[in-house]
């Protein structure tokens, strides 16, 4: 297929329905409301459905009944609507429903404001809802990620059966880039054995809960649930390094602010300062093996984020007190410049010689 | 009694006499690059022109507007009708309300920057009996690289939608397909062939294609209708 031009949140849809996802239910929200759009018109197309709910409430729980027969559901939403979407999580966690969950997030806290943020971090990957338990969560940096990233997470969430969360940001739904989508394939959906699609006198009824009155069952099912998150740590990293061989210094940074600090990098190469860039694109599980790798022979981390500071307490735990870890990061929906984080390099590495 | 008619009675003065400001209006489907084309028509216009206006009456997307460029249009004297600043960045649909000052205006020249497709021309509809009289030129802005538009059915009903919408109608077709940064002067050709196809089906003139900046000097390789080069002024952050 040719290269098309799309904005970011219209390529989540049309890769979502590229993965096999026919099944959308969702209610608007700035800076998100195009993605719904989108599948509004595009689903029925597909022969699939697409849903208005009257609520993130109740769309998230249209996403519980559907996944429950098995198929490929999604529901998208930005920060306020996404808080309000998280009993329904917890609960597709402990029933382990796989299902897709975006996240296109803006300033907060509260209702904030409709600009880019990155400020839902610490409920993305720690958790979010009740009870003891991750989402995986995919963090792309590009329109042509996007299409990726988002096959890549109904694969993981029909793998481990477990919902994944998409993470975007304003700037990422909103900006439009030339994308190219591989030949749609009619994709046979994979029988899934518990699915609640009706019984046919073929062993007991099936049954999808979340709800376990007995202690110690219970306490089997979380038993359970952590070895999923253990293997999910254990085979779902990902991430991309920049010149991080040489680097006496190394920015760490994600999605739209990635992009930013990319530029003011290549800006300080050019200075003649050393520096890397470790990129994580799964947030949770954290890639920590590159900070492991590196933590030894660099002389300090910067994370560069569009928050007060989340990710860096992970880079922390990651480098494990064996280098300096700053923090640089813009909040309110303000998107950090390229100058400011630039002007933050120099200043960690204690300057540029004239 | 002998009654004569005087048959200047029967004639109105409202109507075809109506002086105001020498409007254009730029419509397309969602991602056109409407407003970017708005802004280059608007530099364009000013140079020969001393009064020119462009109104942002986007009511659909959140970022990425007419009110953005401000620094721009200020820099050349071009003055943007746009909603408060404080209002800016608000989730809300706002129509500027000095709009009913430049319409009247003859002095002016006024280019009008509407949201994309028949729900981003809804806002223009309630203008009709504004400029219904004023001959506004119409222009459709297409992208045959966008979804949902690159099919010349997909087009034809895109373009009846927002003239329902707007209760105008299309008066011009301008080509400024594209793929971004990636463009090449491929992609702009076969845009203009659609552009071509849309205007004969139509019987709407296609009045110019668009060319990226960056491909500026194969401006020859376009036949068939005139080129106008354009400049980007909505950058992203690490575009700066």
């Amino acid at each position: 297929m040719a290269k098309v031009l799309m904005k970011g949140n219209e390529v989540i849809a049309e890769a979502a329905v590229h993965a096999g996802c026919k099944y959308f239910f969702g209610y608007p929200i700035t800076p998100q409301s195009e993605l719904v759009a989108y599948m509004a018109r595009r689903l029925p197309e597909v022969g699939g459905v697409f849903l208005q709910a009257e609520s993130e409430v109740a769309a998230i729980n249209m996403v519980y009944g559907a996944a429950g027969t098995g198929v490929r559901v999604m529901t998208s939403s930005s920060s306020p609507g996404f808080s309000l979407k998280q009993e329904g999580i917890s609960y597709l966690v402990g029933a382990e429903l796989p299902a897709l969950i975006v996240n296109v997030v803006r300033g907060g806290p509260g209702l904030g404001n409709i600009q880019p943020a990155q400020s839902d971090y610490f409920q993305v990957t720690k958790g979010g809802g009740h009870g003891d338990y991750y989402t995986p969560v995919l963090a792309p940096s590009t329109l042509q990620e996007i299409i990726d990233l988002t096959e890549a997470a109904f694969e993981i969430a029909d793998t481990y059966r477990t919902p994944v969360i998409l993470l975007g940001d304003g700037m990422l739904g909103q900006m439009m880039e030339p994308v190219e989508f591989k030949d749609l394939t009619e994709r046979e959906p994979g029988q899934k054995e518990w699915a609640t699609t009706g019984t046919r006198g073929d062993g007991k009824p099936r049954t999808i809960t979340s709800l376990d009155l007995n202690a110690d069952a219970l306490e089997k099912r979380n038993e359970h649930l952590q070895k999923k998150f253990a293997m999910i740590r254990q085979n779902e990293v990902r991430y991309e390094t920049y010149e991080t061989e040489d680097a006496d210094y190394i920015v760490t940074a994600y999605g739209t602010a990635a992009r930013i600090a990319m530029n003011a990098i290549q800006k300080a190469r050019k200075a003649g300062l050393k520096i890397g860039m470790i990129r994580p694109i799964t947030l949770w599980p954290f890639p920590e093996q590159p900070f492991i790798e590196t933590r030894d022979r660099v002389k300090g981390y910067l994370s560069v984020e569009m928050s007060a500071g989340q990710m860096v307490e992970d880079v922390r735990l990651a480098v494990d007190g064996r280098a300096p870890v700053s923090f640089f990061g813009r909040t309110g929906g303000v998107v950090p410049a390229q100058e400011e984080i630039y002007e933050q390099i120099v200043n960690i590495s204690g300057g540029v010689e004239v | 009694m002998n009654l004569t008619i005087n048959e200047n009675a029967f004639k109105t003065e409202v109507g075809p006499v109506k002086k105001g400001a020498d409007i254009t209006i730029m419509t397309g489907h969602f991602g056109s690059g409407k407003t970017e084309t708005a802004i280059n028509l608007a530099l364009e216009v000013r140079r020969n022109h001393g009064k020119v206006a462009v109104a942002d009456l986007d009511i659909v997307n959140p970022y990425y507007r007419a009110r953005d460029t401000k620094a721009v249009l200020e820099d050349h004297g071009i003055e943007l009708i746009a909603p408060a600043e404080r209002l800016a960045a608000a989730d809300l649909p706002i129509v500027p309300g000095d709009m009913g000052r430049l319409i009247d205006d003859p002095a002016y020249k006024l280019i009008v920057d509407a949201g994309g497709d028949k729900d981003g021309a809804t806002a223009l509809g309630q203008f009709f009996n504004d400029w219904k009289y004023l001959n506004p030129e119409v222009l459709f802005i297409l992208n045959a690289n966008r979804p949902y538009v690159s099919t010349l059915e997909g087009a034809v009903e895109t373009l009846r939608k927002i003239e329902k919408a707007s209760r105008l109608s299309v008066t011009g077709i301008i080509n400024n397909s594209n793929v971004g940064n990636e463009t090449t002067i491929e992609d702009v050709q076969k845009g203009l062939e659609l552009s071509r196809k849309l205007s004969d089906a139509l019987g709407i003139p296609l009045m110019h294609a668009v060319l990226p900046e960056h491909l500026s000097d194969q401006i020859g390789e376009l036949e068939g209708a005139p080129v106008k080069v354009m400049t980007r002024y909505l950058k992203l952050p690490w575009e700066m």
